[in-house]
């Protein structure tokens, strides 16, 4: 397989601080800067750096890569037009319809309360939606713009790091109940806990990033030649970025629908009567026995979404590095 | 290595520290006076004064935090909103039967990866090897409460082979192959995504080992193939596959959260999630504060054991 690897001599190089450069979760796909950055930054693919955006779409229309995207365009497809696939509303009770099984008129069946487990699950994709293309994007931007302050101004570089430290050292189904503490259930805890959750991956992403790359001839002959910081970092150190950060932001797309259902699930996200795949797959529990496919279906949507992400940030990854 | 934990140690100690601040602010930030709410709606501003008293909220804020921490380094976490009782003691039931849990999944999980990563970094069967490959991919991207509950559906209501949810009714010890039958579900469920993730690391750095010129060298003295994988390929990919044991053994506290909350395993993570849904902040707090400092003990032996076997580290850590 051809996912990122540190050599075992890595952490030999960069000493004691080497466990704490590996990404947290330590999933394998996880482009990590360190193991990949002196490959991305052969001359020639500096001068080419124009070219990885169609190269990057390709690698997306094969194999892997095109499963990933047909399943995360797929599940999106449903939420989005979930009006238009289903004749009833996610809170609607339909009448005489109490926890039927499977059938072609109700697909995932009917839960406790009449409503259609289909409908609920349709529209249950939408919370995902807000939180993969709202969260996500923002905790990454708040990252990104640690890991460069920190990687910059060296002050500020030990205060990033710990802030980085203590977030890490709250795993995140814990920080979600930390954060339900004090912001009650609902759908802004989830957001808090996902941007959160994000900032020190993409900080130290970008941080180790900067380090590694600003060391290289290239960004050398820059700053002989009088370039600003701020070109060299627009014009050399983000294009260059750019492919880990991808990996890393699909990741996170991935983590961000697992925390979203599993916070449903415990009753510390989105709050009934509101559908949620998690708070379905919750309530479907138990009537495991009677009615499967109230869980086995909202189960397979959040898998394919989680799975379609997590394909995504493969392909991506392990085409750098061929 | 004494130098080497000299540097290590205080940085996980002022992690720590910082930690239990923000923990103690999480509960100064919850809206509502806990005196006025223990003490009822009806309740005169006296009896209200004097429970505010008793529980130390009249002291300043700073000398609260070292009473409160103070209290938590000797044990004494205090008394439980809800259920009454001292939470020290419901923290120790719930916190072995979470050890027990985790530990036999973590277990479970290295016998995984050390059977599946050198077959699936030697395999040359291409079908062996998509298979290893697909079930390794799902098995990642399945989220602990969707296999949870696939598991439970599978092999307690289509094949009625195990029991579905909770503990062993004669204790966890009684008899060990009932404990067995109760424990195989969650352990399986919360080891998944971690044997697959160390299979999949395992493999790749044992595949970068056999690349490496001495793995040639030794082929041509005529080593033979098994030792040179089991023997050598394996001891040079230990270092770094013991920091990723370390590191998804700090992840497996938050899905033991998830696997407690479907199996009904009386453990931290179900103290946790009923604390929660009764709002009983302290109980909140004491386990807060215990995952982390967990988490963060478990980083650090993880470093301490990476640099025992590569000594790279520790010299680096010395200079």
């Amino acid at each position: 397989m051809t996912d990122t690897v540190q050599t075992p001599t890595r952490p030999a190089a960069d000493a004691p601080t080497a466990p704490e450069q590996q990404l947290p979760t330590a999933t394998p796909a996880a482009a990590t800067p360190a193991a990949a950055g002196p490959a991305s930054v052969t001359p020639a693919e500096d001068v080419a750096a124009v070219a990885t955006a169609p190269r990057r779409r390709r690698v997306l229309l094969h194999g892997r890569g095109l499963f990933g995207l047909l399943l995360v365009g797929g599940i999106l497809l449903l939420g989005l037009f979930a009006p238009l696939l289903t004749p009833y509303g996610p809170t609607e009770q339909i009448p005489g319809a109490n926890l039927l099984p499977a059938s072609g008129r109700h697909l995932f069946g009917t839960d406790e309360v009449n409503r259609d487990v289909l409908t609920r699950a349709l529209y249950g994709i939408r919370v995902d939606v807000l939180v993969v293309f709202v969260a996500v994007p923002l905790g990454a931007l708040l990252g990104t713009a640690a890991g460069t302050l920190a990687a910059l101004i060296r002050p500020a570089d030990v205060a990033v790091q710990r802030i980085f430290d203590v977030i890490l050292a709250f795993p995140p189904i814990i920080l979600a109940i930390g954060v339900t503490a004090i912001l009650g259930a609902g759908i802004t805890p989830i957001f808090v806990v996902v941007v959160a959750v994000e900032i020190p991956y993409f900080g130290r992403l970008l941080r180790s990033s900067i380090l590694t790359l600003r060391e290289l001839p290239f960004v050398e002959a820059a700053e002989a030649i009088g370039a600003s910081r701020w070109w060299i970092l627009r014009r050399h150190i983000l294009p260059n970025s750019a492919e880990p950060l991808f990996v890393q932001l699909a990741l996170s797309m991935s983590i961000a629908v697992f925390l979203e259902s599993a916070m449903s699930f415990l009753g510390i996200g989105v709050r009934p009567p509101e559908p949620s795949l998690g708070t379905i797959i919750a309530d479907a529990v138990s009537d495991l026995d009677t009615a499967p496919m109230q869980a086995v279906g909202p189960l397979l949507l959040v898998t394919g979404f989680v799975l379609g992400f997590q394909l995504i940030a493969q392909a991506v990854g392990a085409r750098r590095r061929i | 290595m004494l130098r080497y934990l000299v540097r290590r140690v205080p940085s996980a100690v002022l992690v720590l520290f910082l930690a239990s601040v923000l923990i103690f602010a999480i509960i100064r930030l919850i809206p509502g006076d806990p005196a006025t709410s223990l003490a009822g709606s009806d309740a005169s501003p006296e009896a209200v004064a004097a429970i505010r008293h008793d529980l130390g909220l009249d002291q300043s804020v700073p000398s609260q935090y070292l009473s409160w921490i103070g209290n938590v380094l000797t044990l004494d976490f205090g008394q439980s909103y809800s259920v009454g009782g001292e939470i020290t003691s419901l923290v120790a039931d719930g916190f072995g039967n979470t050890v027990i849990l985790t530990l036999s999944a973590l277990l479970l999980a290295i016998l995984i990866a050390a059977v599946v990563g050198p077959i699936w970094a030697t395999t040359r069967n291409h079908w062996l090897e998509s298979a290893i490959t697909v079930v390794n991919t799902i098995s990642v991207a399945l989220p602990t409460f969707v296999s949870g509950v696939l598991l439970v559906l599978l092999l307690t209501v289509i094949f009625p082979v195990l029991p579905s949810a909770g503990i062993p009714p004669d204790g966890m010890f009684a008899r060990l192959d009932i404990t067995a039958q109760y424990l195989v579900l969650p352990a399986l469920c919360l080891a998944l995504p971690v044997s697959a993730v160390l299979s999949r690391f395992l493999a790749e750095t044992l595949r970068t080992e056999l690349r490496q010129p001495y793995v040639l060298t030794a082929t041509a003295l005529g080593v033979p193939r098994r030792r040179l994988l089991l023997r050598y390929a394996m001891r040079n990919a230990l270092p770094t596959t013991v920091t990723v044991i370390g590191l998804q053994a700090g992840s497996l506290l938050g899905g033991a959260v998830l696997v407690e909350a479907i199996f009904a395993w009386p453990g931290i993570g179900q103290l946790i999630e009923q604390a929660i849904g009764r709002r009983d902040y302290p109980v909140v707090q004491v386990l807060l504060l215990l995952s982390v400092f967990i988490f963060v003990v478990i980083q650090l032996l993880t470093d301490v054991v990476h640099a025992l076997l590569d000594p790279r580290v520790r010299i680096g850590g010395a200079q």
